[in-house]
C-alpha cells in the first residue's frame, strides 16, 4: 500500500504543530520519523491515522485522495498505529484483546473464539511472535504487550503499521526481537512508520530517514544516502553538545546506606540488600527492567515498608519514616512513571512545582499559601530548566512528553536534598531533554550531594555513573568502577539470569 | 470547548422540545404554563415564592459543596443522605434536651449536628482503610442504617405521640433559626453563603484544599511526593460529612423545627445535591448557581402545578432529563487519569 501525505498543515490555536510537511511512504519500507519530543512527528502521524482531523493539505491513499472522520476509516483502509502508552485491558487474554470490536460473530451475535483463535495463532506462527495468546494480557511483561498490540493490527489487515516510540520501554532483547519482526512484516510487503528519537535505531533498521523539527519537515532521504551526524544535526538543528565534563570527586562521607535490607516482593531467597551512595557521587543501578528496580526504590523513598534491616540517611535511621518525614530529612525522588506518579496531569505546572514543599515555611503558614512565592517559585523553575509551556497556570497535561519531565526534575533537585533518587530520569524525552536533565545531575554531583541513579539504559549508567551495581532477579551486584567496567559486562551481567524474574511474578501477585 | 458548548445547545434544545410536547400532552397552554414556572420559581406575593426557592436552594447547595469537597479529593461520598439524616436527627436530639436557648444554644445544635455527620462519614473512611471497603460503597450502605436509625428514633424514644406522626416533640421556640425581618425566610441560608465562602477560600487558597486535590488527581503522585494521604482522606471525608450535618441541623432549626420521618430523605437533598456538583464538572464557585437552578425547578413546577393545572412531576421529568444528560459526563469527571498523548 502507498501513503502519502501532501502539504499537511496543523494548528493548535496560533501554534503551528506541523506545517506544510509532505511525506511518502512506499510498501515493504521501513520509513522511520525521527525528531525532539514536540517537533510534530507524532501529530503528523496522528493525521495520517485520523486522530486528528482539523487540518489542511491532503492524503492520498494508493493515489487516491481520502478523507477520514476517525480512526475507524483510517483502520478500515489498513492502517494501524501502536501508541507509545499501550491500550490493553490487563484482565483480558491476549486473543481477547486482538479481537476486540472486531470479534468474528455468527448469526446470533455469539462470538466464535475457536475461529478466531486460529486466525489469530496463524498470525503467530507466521511472523514468529513470541506470545501465547490464551495468556491474560496482565501477566505480560513490557515487550510481549507491545507484539500483543501488534498483532492486533495485524489481526485488522493492516497494511500500514505507525510504531510511536516502539522501543522506548524494551529490553535489548525484546528490541531485538521486535526488530526481526518488523523485517518479517517488511519483507511480506507492508508499510512501517517508525516514529522515535533514537538514532542508532534509524542506522539499525530503516530503509527511509525523514528528520522533522518544530513542526517542519527538513530532511527526508533513503539512510544510504544520508549520514549519522547529518540526521543528529537535522534533529537538533545545531552543533552536538558537548560531552559532559565533571569535577573530580573524592568522596569520604556517606549521604545514604542499605544495611542488610530484606524488601517484601523481592524474590532473593531472603538475600538482603546494602548500598552505600557516598556524597559527591552518582551510583547507577543497571538492569532490565522489572527486575526489581521499582521495589527497590519504592522501600527507599517509603512507599513499600521494608521487612528488616536499616536506612541511614543523614545518619539517620529512615527505615520507620514515612515519605513525608524521609523528604524533609534529605530525599528527593525523580519517578519513573511521570504520568502518574511523577505529575498530576489535570493539575496546572504551578500546583505541580510546589507538591512538597507547600509546608516550608516560605510556600505557606501552614494553613495559607502564599500565592505571590507559588508564582515566583513556579515561574523561576520554568525558565532555570527552560520548560516550554504557556504559564504556570497550564495544566502539565498540555506539556510534551520531555517538557513534562523537565518540570519533574526541576522540582525535585530544586529542593537541593542530601539524597536524589532518580529512575529512569530520561525516559522516553528527545535528545535536548535529556542532555539538560543529565546536566542537571551532575551539576547536583559537583555540589556534593548523593546520587542513586536507577536506570534501564546502558549508555545512561556508563555515561553518568561514578560506581555501578546491576540488579538481576531481585539481587546486586558488587559495586563496579564505570571507568573499568565495559557496556559489554555489564549487559552479561544484567542478563545473567535470563529466565523471567520471579520477582516480577510476585510482582503481579501483589494487590 | 466549542463541542462543549455545541454538546450544552443541543441538550438544551431537546430539553426544551421535550417539556413543550410533555406540556401538550398534559393539555395545557404553554405561554401560560410557562408564566407559572417562572413566577412560581421567583415571584409571589412579596416575593414569597422566591424565598421558598432561596430556603431550599440553600439545603441543596449545602449538599452540593458536601459531595464537591469529597469528589475533588477522588472520594466518592455519596452516603450525603445517610450523613445530612445523622446530622438532622442528632441537632434535633441536642436541640430537644438543651436546658437554653438563644444563639448559644442553636451553635451548640449546629455543632452537634456536624460533629455526628462529620463522624459517621469518617465511618465510611475507616472501612476503606482498614478493610478495603470501596468509599462508593461504604458511603452507599451507611446510608441504611442512617435512615433507619433515625426512623427508629423518631418512632419509638424521641417520639411526639400525641402528634400521630412519627416525629420528634417540637422544638423550643429560643433555638429556631431567627427569620429575616419582614419575610418568612429563616437566616439557614446565611449560614450556607458563609460555608460556600468558606468552601471557596478552601479550595483555592489553602494548603489542606491543595493537598486534598492533588490527592484526588492522582492518589500515586500524591504518596510518592510525601503527602499524608490517609489522614486527608479522612479529614476530608468528615469535612464533607460535617457540611451535610450542618445542612441537615439548618433544615431541622429552621425549617420545619423538629425532626419528622423522612423529611430529609424524600426531597431529596443529598442526591440533588451531588448532581448539581457533577452538573458543574466540580468547579467550586459554580455550586451556587447550580443549587439555585435546582431549587428554582421544584418551586417552579409547584407553581405550574397551582396555576397552570400541569402536574409538578412533568418538571421532575425535565430535571431527570438533566440528570441522565449530566450522568454521561460523569466518568470523565472521575476517569481523570486516563492520558492523551505523551
Amino acid at each position: 500500500m502507498k501513503a502519502e501525505l501532501h502539504e499537511i498543515s496543523v494548528k493548535f490555536g496560533t501554534f503551528c504543530a506541523v506545517n506544510n510537511v509532505s511525506l511518502s511512504f512506499a510498501p515493504g519500507e521501513i520509513h522511520a520519523l525521527v525528531g525532539e519530543n514536540g517537533a510534530g512527528k507524532s501529530t503528523a502521524m496522528s493525521v495520517l491515522f485520523g486522530l486528528n482531523t482539523d487540518y489542511q493539505g491532503n492524503i492520498f491513499i494508493n493515489d487516491q485522495l481520502r478523507r477520514w472522520k476517525s480512526p475507524a476509516d483510517a483502520i478500515s483502509a489498513g492502517i494501524g498505529m501502536v501508541h507509545q502508552h499501550f491500550m490493553l485491558q490487563e484482565t483480558m487474554s491476549v486473543l481477547e484483546n486482538v479481537i476486540l470490536c472486531s470479534e468474528p460473530v455468527n448469526k446470533l451475535g455469539f462470538v466464535n473464539f475457536a475461529a478466531a483463535a486460529k486466525t489469530v495463532q496463524n498470525l503467530i506462527d507466521s511472523y514468529d511472535l513470541q506470545i501465547d495468546q490464551t495468556q491474560k494480557v496482565g501477566e505480560l511483561s513490557v515487550g510481549q504487550r507491545q507484539a500483543v498490540e501488534i498483532l492486533k493490527l495485524l489481526y485488522r489487515r493492516s497494511e500500514f503499521l505507525i510504531l510511536d516510540e516502539p522501543t522506548a520501554v524494551l529490553t535489548p532483547n525484546e528490541k531485538e526481537e521486535l526488530f526481526q519482526s518488523l523485517s518479517n512484516f517488511k519483507a511480506s510487503g507492508k508499510s512501517i512508520i517508525l516514529i522515535t528519537h533514537k538514532i542508532d535505531e534509524v542506522m539499525m533498521i530503516a530503509d527511509k530517514v525523514s528528520v522533522m523539527r518544530s513542526g517542519n519537515l527538513i530532511s527526508s532521504k533513503l539512510l544510504k544516502n544520508t549520514s549519522k551526524n547529518e540526521i543528529q544535526q537535522n534533529i537538533i538543528g545545531g552543533k552536538l553538545p558537548k560531552p559532559i565534563k565533571r569535577k573530580q570527586m573524592h568522596p569520604k562521607d556517606i549521604g545514604f546506606e542499605m544495611q542488610k535490607v530484606i524488601i517484601p516482593g523481592l524474590a532473593t531467597g531472603g538475600k538482603p540488600i546494602s548500598l552505600k551512595v557516598y556524597l559527591g557521587e552518582i551510583v547507577g543501578i543497571a538492569g532490565v527492567s522489572g527486575n526489581g528496580q521499582g521495589s527497590l526504590v519504592e522501600a527507599i523513598v517509603g512507599i513499600r515498608n521494608i521487612l528488616s534491616g536499616n536506612m541511614l540517611l543523614s545518619n539517620e535511621n529512615i527505615s520507620d519514616q514515612d515519605v513525608s518525614a524521609r523528604r524533609k530529612i534529605g530525599l528527593s525522588y525523580i519517578p519513573e512513571d511521570r504520568q502518574s506518579v511523577g505529575l498530576a496531569l489535570d493539575a496546572s505546572v504551578l500546583e505541580n512545582s510546589c507538591v512538597s514543599q507547600m509546608r516550608n515555611k516560605q510556600f505557606s503558614n501552614g494553613y495559607f499559601f502564599n500565592l505571590q512565592h507559588l508564582f515566583k517559585f513556579s515561574e523561576q523553575l520554568v525558565s532555570e530548566y527552560d520548560i516550554r509551556v504557556g504559564s504556570v497556570k497550564s495544566k502539565v497535561r498540555t506539556m510534551s512528553g520531555g517538557n513534562k519531565q523537565k518540570l519533574v526534575v526541576a522540582r525535585e533537585l530544586e529542593q537541593k536534598k542530601q539524597l536524589v533518587i532518580a529512575e529512569n530520569p530520561t525516559w522516553g524525552v528527545d535528545i535536548g531533554a535529556i542532555n539538560k536533565i543529565h546536566q542537571e545531575l551532575i551539576k547536583m554531583r559537583d555540589m556534593g550531594h548523593a546520587i542513586l541513579l536507577v536506570s534501564n539504559e546502558i549508555e545512561e549508567i556508563m555515561g553518568l555513573s561514578d560506581r555501578i551495581h546491576v540488579m538481576a532477579n531481585g539481587q546486586l551486584s558488587e559495586s563496579l568502577n564505570s571507568d573499568q567496567v565495559t557496556a559489554n559486562k555489564l549487559g552479561e551481567l544484567m542478563l545473567s539470569r535470563n529466565e523471567p524474574a520471579l520477582s516480577e511474578k510476585l510482582e503481579m501477585m501483589r494487590p | 470547548m466549542t463541542q462543549r458548548l455545541y454538546s450544552l445547545l443541543a441538550a438544551s434544545i431537546l430539553l426544551l422540545i421535550i417539556f413543550a410536547s410533555l406540556i401538550w400532552l398534559a393539555d395545557a397552554d404553554f405561554f401560560k404554563s410557562i408564566t407559572a414556572f417562572f413566577k412560581g420559581a421567583f415571584g409571589g406575593r412579596k416575593y414569597a415564592y422566591l424565598l421558598v426557592t432561596i430556603s431550599r436552594a440553600a439545603l441543596i447547595t449545602g449538599m452540593a459543596i458536601a459531595a464537591l469537597i469529597a469528589f475533588r479529593a477522588g472520594l466518592f461520598n455519596i452516603g450525603g443522605e445517610g450523613q445530612l439524616v445523622i446530622g438532622g436527627l442528632a441537632s434535633a436530639f441536642v436541640a430537644i434536651n438543651l436546658p437554653f436557648g438563644g444563639p448559644a444554644g442553636i451553635f451548640l445544635v449546629l455543632l452537634a449536628g456536624m460533629i455526628a455527620a462529620g463522624v459517621w462519614a469518617m465511618l465510611a473512611g475507616i472501612m476503606k482503610l482498614w478493610l478495603g471497603v470501596p468509599i462508593l460503597v461504604g458511603t452507599l450502605l451507611l446510608n441504611y442504617p442512617a435512615r433507619y436509625i433515625a426512623s427508629y428514633f423518631v418512632s419509638h424514644p424521641l417520639r411526639d405521640i400525641a402528634s400521630g406522626m412519627p416525629q420528634t416533640h417540637l422544638i423550643e421556640k429560643s433555638l429556631w433559626l431567627p427569620l429575616l425581618p419582614g419575610t418568612r425566610l429563616d437566616i439557614g441560608f446565611i449560614f450556607i453563603l458563609f460555608i460556600f465562602c468558606i468552601v471557596l477560600i478552601y479550595c483555592y487558597r489553602t494548603v489542606g484544599g491543595y493537598e486534598a486535590k492533588m490527592t484526588g488527581l492522582s492518589i500515586d503522585f500524591a504518596n510518592a511526593s510525601g503527602l499524608k494521604t490517609k489522614k486527608i482522606s479522612l479529614k476530608t471525608l468528615a469535612l464533607s460529612g460535617a457540611i451535610a450535618g450542618l445542612v441537615g441541623a439548618i433544615a431541622v432549626l429552621g425549617i420545619h423545627h423538629r425532626f419528622t420521618d423522612g423529611m430529609l430523605v424524600q426531597p431529596l437533598y443529598a442526591w440533588t445535591g451531588i448532581v448539581a456538583a457533577l452538573m458543574v464538572s466540580l468547579i467550586p464557585w459554580a455550586v451556587l448557581p447550580a443549587g439555585f437552578f435546582f431549587a428554582a425547578i421544584h418551586s417552579g413546577a409547584s407553581g405550574m402545578e397551582r396555576t397552570a393545572d400541569v402536574p409538578k412531576e412533568i418538571a421532575i421529568i425535565v430535571q431527570g432529563m438533566i440528570i441522565l444528560f449530566v450522568a454521561s459526563k460523569v466518568p470523565t469527571a472521575f476517569n481523570q487519569n486516563i492520558g492523551s498523548g505523551k
